[in-house]
């Protein structure tokens, strides 16, 4: 009991002991300098079933709250800021730029990826300890991320700390001070990623898609290559910003904010970009392809893939390209099942219902604003992966066949494709990050009932017709692992032309 | 020694951002910080057999040149944002639908909150039975019942089920933790009515087949197989089992593979007519619903559940869960990393004290390789392991029950690495009985209040909010009032809070892996207090 109490004096010696309420709504028990010596555990706090006594609860908000209309405001040297606002306390705002990997040169190649992994770094007017602790002292979440085409930088936090939201991104985007330790450390961690590239073979087989299927800008690896690994320094990164991080290829998105709040604290740090005029986006030529790279594994995974054509500019055929993933769907071969999961997605009950070697057989689509890629992944034991590749390339001549599809599918396909759209923008970063991509992409966000109508009026002629515009493009094919039982090109490319 | 040069380098650190936030003016110093690093970490990347001097003069250059920049920062970036984290009242934004809460007859309850505005919504049932309410002969039954749920009823069969659902674009999901099960179907507006007709089917009617069991329980057999793979399940389990040793809430949720093979129709029966009554459950709505309407198609529906009033109150007294200090090892070198995790006996739901141990799990934080930041991270034990390299990922973690709960940290390392992450661990953990900052706590206690709210974002997550908390609290606690509790937490109510569940008690222990380096369980014992005598 003496060296306790020893011990605990000591400590109030060194270390200034103060005991305050950090609330006016609680009272602390002054139990006094022992009060842990005599044990007191009770806490002045009801349990959490009896509701707080003192406690003014604002007034409940009406049952239908008007959903808000986007504003956008562009400054004058062609940047534009985009809000809506909400009714739930918290914000979200993010930072979208027009360029990715497609830019990207030899000298360059691989930066996109490692801006990604600098961003929130140390910038000119502040340090990296300084912005970490800055988020955590708002108890925000930050995040980037980069693809092929767009750069987005995104912070959360309750709409009370906007203001330093903005600030704390724009300049993390703007000022990046790029220090070699920084960048050393950075490009450790991606050597890292490179060589756990294996573990994840649908992603390294879209990735071969690309490479494979695409000459020109779109075949430009959005992961950083090995030789980036020495290549990139600091230099190569600022020059690539300064080249690309122009004000009209940027938004600055936002939702639960209110518009004039937003522009009056962002002008001051965005009017000042330089207005550059947007370039010529490159040119990618889709060439379709071969790639299939022997690997350790006791699976073979396999992508056939074609071209959407248009893009997210065809709106309408990108449309009823997500309609016609989700019209085949699949997934994998274990699953707990139940009602929702897909499971009566064309690809589950013609395939995986019947085939019980193939692991996971599915289709995806990748939409970019010009082009994309419509395909079917599977993942099969080895000697399954000619049949594999025979029952993929059927279903994408059964789609395309007028008289294939059924009315039921095509409407539980449209209504699962509603329902998805309209699910995902519940959510406040969901709703933001839409601002901001459609903004760069568009110039305008298009309201929902756009999409919804155009959703409503595709039939099944426009499946056929669109499958079948698909399927003429050439083949590409993408396969990894133990691929000696994969067929040749030409073989599976022949199902195609032939018809 | 060591560690008092990091504590004196964490203090200069803390000072140079305290100077920082003054003002612009000050942002040099902090500059200075970020300067005196370079130097250091440039020199060893020297080649030895070139001239040095030479090299480290260029790339000496270089550096200075990049921070020269720093010395002139632009005012405009810096009016708004500060490092130190300060305590701020939300209320004025904190406005939220109302959230409803009707009793039926039979005991049952509803509760919705409103946004007609939406396009979505969810509605789910939430009911107060889990794995702990299980006899140890059908241990893993609550968790058949829920995969069986789905299986057929007198009026649909699993597939009509299935397409139903999937013909209006649905979701329903369903997962059964230790105390708690739940139903809820995702669907537009249009459709909740016959979400809800599906989810009093398959609760009410459910036929429960001899041939679709049989199917089910390789089904099940196969998830367990996928869920020993995931290796952070597998401990979380066994620091269950060896916590809460020879008690029902130590069994893990899914059962044993034996148990799933014994499991019988009666069982399952027998099981929903016990735990599935209507007082224990709570039908919630969220989105596109009105209140109204929902009451009364759950007074229409939910008309054939059982009205037994035993409440899980009453089945918790008479087998409480007791915690007994003890550990779990299991050593498997074919594993390329050791997990292990350490646990206190913590607080129950509505234990007011639960508020302070969250903040706690705030201060001791999370983080893993992937993340930026660990370095710079307020959480002094995430600084530790961040800078020094001694785990791949680490993550404190805050769990209730009805009568107790766990806290702890739970953490993943390389084998030669785990004294002294385990010594960073307890160090850590066990100074939050003597030294806590004011600082850190508000910091905490932000981070805790803005996941909370950022979690609610969507009918899904508000659904899920308001059915917990209606089976723990019997009420949805208004946030204003949640963040009160929280901000009534300061750094003396964390250590008196401290000194109640950390210091000088049993801790309950779970390893697997490459595990010879751990230390041993006197050894982490010993170190829930500090001698300081």
């Amino acid at each position: 009991m003496y060296r306790i109490a020893g011990s605990h004096l000591r400590s109030l010696k060194r270390y200034s002991y103060s005991r305050f309420a950090s609330t006016s709504v609680v009272k602390q028990s002054s139990g006094g300098l022992f009060s842990w010596l005599l044990g007191e555990k009770s806490s002045q706090l009801p349990p959490l079933d009896v509701p707080l006594p003192g406690i003014t609860l604002p007034p409940p908000l009406p049952d239908f709250v008007e959903p808000s209309k986007t504003k956008v405001t562009t400054l004058p040297n062609g940047i534009k800021i985009a809000s809506e606002t909400s009714v739930s306390p918290a914000a979200s705002v993010g930072l979208y730029i027009d360029c990715g990997s497609i830019y990207e040169t030899p000298a360059s190649s691989g930066a996109s990826h490692l801006l990604e992994r600098m961003a929130f770094k140390s910038t000119t007017n502040r340090s990296h300890l300084r912005l970490v602790r800055e988020v955590e002292a708002i108890g925000g979440n930050v995040s980037a991320s980069a693809s092929r085409e767009q750069m987005c930088y995104t912070y959360d936090a309750f709409k009370a700390y906007v203001p330093e939201m903005v600030e704390v991104l724009i300049d993390s985007v703007r000022n990046p001070a790029f220090f070699n330790w920084e960048i050393k450390e950075q490009l450790e961690k991606i050597k890292a990623e490179i060589a756990e590239v294996s573990d994840n073979p649908q992603g390294l087989l879209l990735e071969a898609l690309h490479s494979a299927g695409y000459s020109g800008a779109l075949a430009k690896p959005l992961m950083a290559p090995q030789s980036a690994i020495h290549r990139l320094d600091s230099s190569i990164l600022e020059e690539f910003i300064a080249e690309n991080y122009t004000a009209p290829r940027m938004v600055l998105a936002a939702s639960g904010v209110e518009h004039d709040e937003l522009v009056s604290i962002a002008e001051p740090l965005l009017s000042d970009l330089p207005s550059v005029k947007r370039p010529e986006e490159p040119k990618s030529v889709y060439v379709g392809g071969d790639y299939r790279c022997q690997a350790d594994s006791d699976k073979t995974h396999i992508a056939l893939a074609f071209e959407v054509p248009g893009g997210w500019f065809e709106e309408k055929t990108a449309i009823i390209v997500t309609v016609l993933q989700m019209l085949m769907g699949g997934g994998g071969s274990f699953s707990a099942g139940g009602p929702g999961k897909g499971m009566h997605s064309r690809l589950y009950l013609r395939i995986l219902n019947n085939y019980h070697q193939i692991e996971s057989f599915s289709a995806f689509n990748s939409i970019y604003n010009h082009s994309g890629l419509f395909g079917i992944h599977a993942t099969t034991s080895p000697n399954f992966a000619s049949k594999a590749v025979d029952l993929a390339a059927g279903e994408l001549l059964e789609v395309a066949t007028p008289g294939k599809v059924t009315q039921e599918q095509l409407d539980r396909a449209k209504q699962a494709t509603k329902s998805a759209v309209l699910m995902n923008l519940e959510s406040r970063v969901v709703a933001s990050e839409d601002i901001g991509r459609q903004i760069l992409t568009y110039g305008e966000r298009k309201p929902i009932e756009h999409f919804l109508k155009d959703l409503e009026a595709i039939t099944l002629n426009d499946i056929s017709s669109t499958a079948k515009k698909i399927i003429s493009s050439p083949l590409t094919l993408a396969s990894w692992g133990d691929v000696i039982h994969v067929p040749s090109y030409e073989s599976v490319s022949q199902k195609f032309f032939s018809k | 020694m060591a560690f008092r040069r990091l504590l004196s380098a964490a203090v200069r650190r803390r000072s140079a951002a305290a100077a920082a936030a003054a003002g612009p003016g000050n942002a040099r110093e902090a500059s200075t910080a970020v300067a005196a690093a370079g130097p250091g970490v440039i020199a060893p990347d020297a080649a030895p057999v070139r001239p040095p001097m030479m090299v480290y003069d260029r790339i000496a250059e270089a550096v200075n040149a990049r921070l020269r920049r720093l010395e002139h920062p632009d005012p405009r970036f810096l009016r708004y944002a500060s490092p130190v984290p300060a305590h701020a009242d939300h209320t004025a934004i904190l406005a939220a639908p109302e959230t409803r809460v009707t009793t039926l007859p039979n005991g049952l309850r509803v509760a919705t909150e409103s946004s007609l505005a939406s396009r979505t919504a969810t509605v789910g049932v939430w009911i107060d039975a889990g794995s702990r309410y299980e006899t140890e002969d059908s241990a893993g039954v609550a968790h058949f019942v829920e995969h069986m749920l789905f299986k057929g009823t007198g009026d649909r069969n699993a597939a009509q089920l299935e397409e139903e659902i999937e013909n209006i674009g649905g979701h329903l999901n369903a997962y059964t933790s230790r105390e708690q099960t739940t139903y809820y179907a995702k669907v537009l507006d249009k459709d909740v009515p016959r979400a809800l007709n599906i989810l009093a089917d398959i609760l009410q009617h459910s036929k429960l087949e001899e041939s679709r069991i049989e199917r089910e329980r390789d089904v099940i057999l196969r998830e367990m197989e996928e869920v020993e793979g995931q290796y952070e399940e597998v401990i979380f389990d066994h620091l269950h089992a060896t916590a809460f040793q020879y008690t029902s809430l130590g069994r893990p949720i899914l059962g044993s593979a034996e148990n799933v093979k014994s499991i019988t129709q009666e069982d399952l029966q027998k099981y929903i007519e016990t735990h599935y009554t209507a007082p224990r459950m709570v039908i919630t709505a969220a989105g596109a619903v009105k209140h109204d309407d929902i009451v009364e198609m759950a007074t229409k529906l939910f008309n054939d559940l059982p009205t037994d009033p035993t409440t899980t109150s009453m089945l918790v007294s008479t087998q409480p869960a007791c915690f007994t200090g003890s550990e779990v090892r299991i050593i498997d070198d074919d594993m390329p990393l050791a997990q292990f995790a350490v646990a206190f006996n913590g607080a129950s739901w509505i234990d007011p004290d639960s508020i302070a141990l969250m903040v706690m799990q705030s201060m001791l934080g999370s983080w893993n390789k992937s993340a930026g930041g660990g370095k710079h991270m307020g959480s002094e034990l995430v600084q530790r392991v961040a800078i020094n390299d001694i785990a791949e990922s680490i993550m404190a973690f805050n769990t209730n029950y009805k009568d107790t709960g766990l806290f702890g940290v739970y953490a993943v390392a390389k084998p030669d690495c785990l004294d002294d992450l385990a010594f960073a661990i307890m160090q850590e953990i066990s100074k939050l009985s003597y030294r806590v900052t004011e600082e850190d706590v508000i910091r905490a206690r932000n981070q805790l209040k803005s996941s909370i709210q950022l979690h609610l974002d969507g009918s899904t997550a508000v659904v899920e909010d308001i059915g917990r908390q209606l089976l723990i609290y019997g009420r949805r606690i208004p946030i204003p009032e949640l963040f009160a509790r929280i901000d009534a937490v300061d750094a003396s109510t964390v250590k008196r809070v401290a000194n109640r569940f950390i210091f000088d008690q049993d801790i309950a222990i779970a390893a697997m892996g490459p595990i010879q380096g751990l230390p041993d369980y006197n050894w982490f014992r010993r170190r829930t207090y500090m001698l300081r005598y």
